[in-house]
């Protein structure tokens, strides 16, 4: 039968798409391509991921530019060729393959879908992999490639085991190369590839062992089995270990939160019996001072725009602890024998300022330019991510809470709350200044919200409206925490947090809320004064 | 003073201190309408543009002539997004100041609260929202389209070739009537595709809610488990949408990963998000601002005069399906009210059978007899670096609306 031989040699040549000897990219091929319909367009990015081995490294550049046109929606299609564009929607652009100038009046400007994206990025991740200038290109560019391994060619991963001069970074593109033969016919390999892929504990990892449990080798193959059985534990137990981790992380972050609310609050109430309900707003008032001090590093030192938040915990602190101290010395002054005044008070305050920002800066979120320290995050175990805005905030909470209780202990400012804290006629009698020490100490409780405002606004959306999500949260914890007692706010908020972050994953977010209120409420009825109560005479 | 006793002094101040809730303007010979959006509150940052929307339809339709020979004459109010005060200022927009339709309503609890108001004075209300669907007031003219024609064709597109072959789905809603009814219609539908009850998860969170740590870290361990593609479907309302999609990005996981399909996520939800993370992630709505047509230009265009001219404190260059479908009420109003020559609602009610109207997204809006729904087009966007979306596909014709869902 030599003509079906022949025929079928035919077929199978036409199917398998040559790996080209003398390899180069079509570039105006690839160009069609990337301005075809979505099919074209994964045709095109998987044919390049799959000859980028052999391709020299100025088509992968070019290639690799084109891509992130593409996905920027840079890239204009007319009916010949592909333009470059500078920015999306430019009226001209540069032709894709000649580099000269051209108008692209009415040019379709393909949108990626999610095929197609993931397409273009893995091809963007290995040309980024093989061309990259720098080992945090290449890195960037093998997490890139690394999302969907099981696309790329070990042709890739082995060119670019051998060109790479970083060491860590070739050994992670050995382990991955290494993990892409799980289901090589090679025995031994295999077995490498369970260690290799073990080596990286994820979920994902985790199922892609647990798939080859189905596998015939693992009933025929005892040193398969075992192989396979020693790397699902291990997997298995870093996975655990890595969810725990996420779990005291989360609980850690919401805590930091309910603490930053809660602090300033526990000295004003603790001290003065003022339900403050402004203290939210107080908060709100620390982002939109953050905000000023951004727009002001825009304007003035816009090199130095990254250091802004820190450069606006002094800020917040001093212009939310004037706020707090003309409240005071205009409203709250007068109310002091009359708790149930001064609650409406501040909450006529309340209102106020967000009336007041809704009208003088406007309802909608506010834009921040994130620098790198507090955005995004970093793999650490397994799947738990750290992410850079809740450590900051964690961060922030703990200095907050040293800072304070220094102040509260080791300062004259801070004996003088002590003291009219725990009796207020005696202090008044020994000569203390109350309603100074009442002022100072009502502004050092705003300060510390405004700076609740500055650790916030990484995490949350900042508008008018942001404080009043934080009032009960804040006064639960004081109260559980007992009245006036900075570590008991602690405590309760760390309770709080992690009981919250625990029944979450059980009952929903829904229950959890719930479940955590009705135990406060029993937990009062058993012990009013709360966790740590603070000895006083009234 | 003898006459100012302290009674008479209480009443007087009462008087004065009683909230002017519905402002009106003037003027003889002229048809009244009457809006139900709230300019404070949780939805006043949303629900306030949609006022002005009204008022430069009534200002385009009144530089034509107005309507039957009157200028309409638009009155705005501040429901405060308080569900129940939108019946409270519906009920007077109706009784006191007469008017011949009320515009208004974000969220469906606030739909329900006037939906009663409205059957009572035989009165009639349009909705600009897309919504769950399910009801079927002849006093509510539904403008926007129900699950069947947005929700459905979008996780169609998710679950077919074109969209990423999605097999398991991760629902998160707010808690309330609107989340749960879209996500009990989906679960009938997958089921009647036969797709196993072990392929989704359901998690709900409070209004307002903004950790999203562990539910996050539940969507990935959802995502690596095997069965095929996850997807997670976002009924999330508010302020819960950004600090949902802040996390995401965050935890490092991209819409290609794991695609979150936002069905109430409009531009306005992207301010202040550093978007380039979020890239790819989708909505679905009957209009969206990327939409290719001349009238949108136009639209666009005017929306930007508008705005300028009157002084409008919402951004000139963003435009959201609510602000286009307020202003194809009053056109498809305006078009039924000349149809049958009057301002009684049961006349312009029945006028509404064959009405079309070329809107800005590029479709062509008809109504029939059957009920008070309007057919729209279908849009999937897709989010870009620039906090914006891309038309990622849309339907060829606009599908015909089926209020109530076969899918339980």
């Amino acid at each position: 039968m030599p003509v079906l031989r022949a025929v079928l040699v035919l077929v199978c040549l036409a199917l398998v798409p040559a790996p080209a000897a003398a390899a180069s990219l079509d570039r105006a091929g690839f160009a069609a391509g990337l301005c075809d319909d979505a099919a074209g367009q994964v045709r095109a990015a998987e044919g390049l991921i799959q000859s980028a081995g052999e391709l020299p490294s100025d088509d992968l550049a070019f290639a690799a530019n084109l891509l992130g046109a593409l996905a920027e929606r840079r890239l204009a299609c007319p009916a010949d060729g592909a333009l470059l564009l500078d920015r999306p929607g430019a009226p001209e652009g540069r032709d894709a393959l000649t580099g000269l100038a051209r108008a692209a009046p009415d040019a379709r400007v393909p949108v990626l879908g999610l095929r197609q994206r993931a397409a273009v990025e893995t091809a963007r991740g290995v040309s980024a992999l093989l061309t990259g200038p720098d080992p945090a290109a290449r890195s960037a560019g093998l997490a890139a490639a690394e999302r969907r391994i099981a696309t790329v060619p070990a042709a890739v991963l082995d060119r670019a085991r051998d060109a790479e001069s970083d060491a860590g970074l070739k050994e992670r593109i050995t382990g991955l190369a290494q993990a892409a033969a799980l289901s090589s016919p090679d025995p031994v390999r295999r077995r490498a590839a369970i260690a290799a892929v073990a080596a990286h504990p994820s979920g994902a990892a985790q199922a892609r062992l647990a798939a080859l449990k189905g596998d015939p080798a693992y009933a025929a193959d005892p040193a398969f089995r075992a192989a396979l059985d020693a790397g699902l534990a291990t997997v298995s137990r870093a996975v655990a270990v890595g969810d725990g981790l996420a779990v005291v992380y989360n609980g850690l972050s919401f805590a930091s939160i309910l603490f930053m609310a809660a602090a300033g609050l526990a000295i004003i109430f603790g001290l003065m019996g003022v339900i403050n309900l402004a203290q939210g707003e107080f908060i709100m008032l620390g982002a939109y001072a953050t905000y000023g001090v951004q727009e002001a590093f825009r304007r003035l030192a816009p090199g130095l725009l990254d250091l802004y938040l820190v450069a606006a915990i002094p800020v917040a602190f001093c212009a939310v602890a004037l706020v707090g101290i003309v409240v005071e010395a205009l409203i709250l002054r007068h109310l002091y024998r009359r708790p149930l005044m001064s609650l409406l008070a501040t909450w006529a305050v309340s209102l106020l300022l967000v009336n007041l920002v809704r009208v003088t800066v406007g309802t909608q979120n506010l834009q921040f330019v994130m620098p790198a320290y507090v955005s995004g995050g970093v793999p650490l175990y397994a799947d738990f991510v750290v992410t850079w805005n809740r450590l900051f905030a964690i961060g922030f909470a703990a200095a907050t809470l040293v800072l304070t209780l220094l102040i509260l202990r080791r300062t004259p400012l801070g004996l003088d709350i002590r003291a009219v804290t725990q009796n207020r006629d005696m202090a008044a009698c020994l000569g203390l200044p109350t309603r100074r020490v009442d002022r100072l100490a009502f502004g050092l409780g705003s300060g510390i919200a405004g700076l609740a405002g500055v650790a916030l606004c990484p995490i949350y959306s900042v508008n008018p409206g942001m404080g009043s999500g934080f009032i009960v949260d804040s006064f639960m914890v004081v109260v559980l925490g007992g009245v006036g007692s900075l570590l008991g706010t602690l405590v309760a908020a760390l309770g709080i947090g992690g009981a919250n972050v625990l029944i979450e994953p059980v009952s929903g977010a829904v229950a959890a809320k719930v479940i955590v209120l009705v135990g406060i409420i029993l937990f009062l009825q058993r012990r009013p004064e709360g966790l740590f109560a603070v000895r006083r005479r009234r | 003073m003898a006459h100012l006793t302290r009674r008479s002094f209480v009443g007087a101040a009462s008087l004065l201190a009683s909230p002017a809730l519905i402002r009106p303007a003037f003027a003889a010979d002229t048809v009244k309408l009457g809006c139900l959006f709230s300019s404070s509150g949780t939805m006043a940052n949303l629900e306030g543009r949609l006022n002005y929307v009204v008022r430069m339809a009534a200002d385009e339709i009144n530089g034509r002539g107005g309507v039957n020979g009157r200028q309409i004459e638009v009155l705005t109010s501040d429901p405060a997004s308080d569900w129940p005060l939108y019946a409270q200022v519906g009920r007077q927009m109706l009784q006191q100041e007469k008017v011949a339709a009320l515009f208004g309503c974000w969220t469906s609890v606030s739909r329900k609260s006037v939906l009663p108001v409205v059957e009572q004075n035989d009165g009639l209300l349009f909705y600009p929202l897309h919504f769950e669907g399910d009801e079927n007031s002849k006093n509510v003219v539904y403008v926007n389209s129900p699950p069947a024609s947005s929700v459905l064709p979008a996780v169609d597109y998710l679950m077919g070739q074109d969209g990423v072959g999605a097999k398991r789905f991760f629902m998160i809603g707010s808690d309330y009537v609107w989340p749960r009814t879209i996500n009990k219609q989906l679960k009938g539908y997958w089921k009647s595709k036969g797709i196993p009850e072990s392929a989704w998860r359901e998690e709900y969170v409070p209004f307002g809610f903004s950790n999203f740590q562990t539910l996050v870290n539940q969507v990935r361990s959802f995502a690596s488990q095997p069965g095929g593609q996850a997807i997670v479907v976002l009924t999330v309302v508010g302020s819960s949408i950004p600090d949902f999609l802040r996390e995401f990005a965050n935890q490092g996981i991209t819409a290609t990963d794991v695609p979150i399909l936002g069905l109430d996520m409009v531009e306005a939800d992207l301010e202040g998000l550093d978007t380039a993370k979020l890239a790819g992630h989708l909505n679905c709505w009957a209009y969206l601002q990327a939409a290719k047509s001349e009238r949108n230009t136009k639209f666009l265009g005017d929306w930007a005069t508008y705005v300028k001219a009157k002084n409008v404190p919402f951004s000139a260059d963003t435009v959201i399906d609510p602000m286009v479908s307020a202003y194809d009420s009053v056109q498809l109003w305006a078009l039924a009210a000349a149809k049958a020559g009057s301002f009684a609602v049961p006349e312009v009610r029945k006028a509404f059978a064959g009405l079309s109207f070329e809107d800005p997204s590029g479709y062509t809006l008809t109504m029939t007899g059957e009920n008070n729904y309007v057919s729209r087009g279908v849009f999937i966007g897709s989010v870009n670096e620039k906090r914006d979306f891309d038309v990622l596909w849309q339907s060829p014709n606009a599908p015909k609306p089926v209020p109530f869902s076969p899918y339980g």
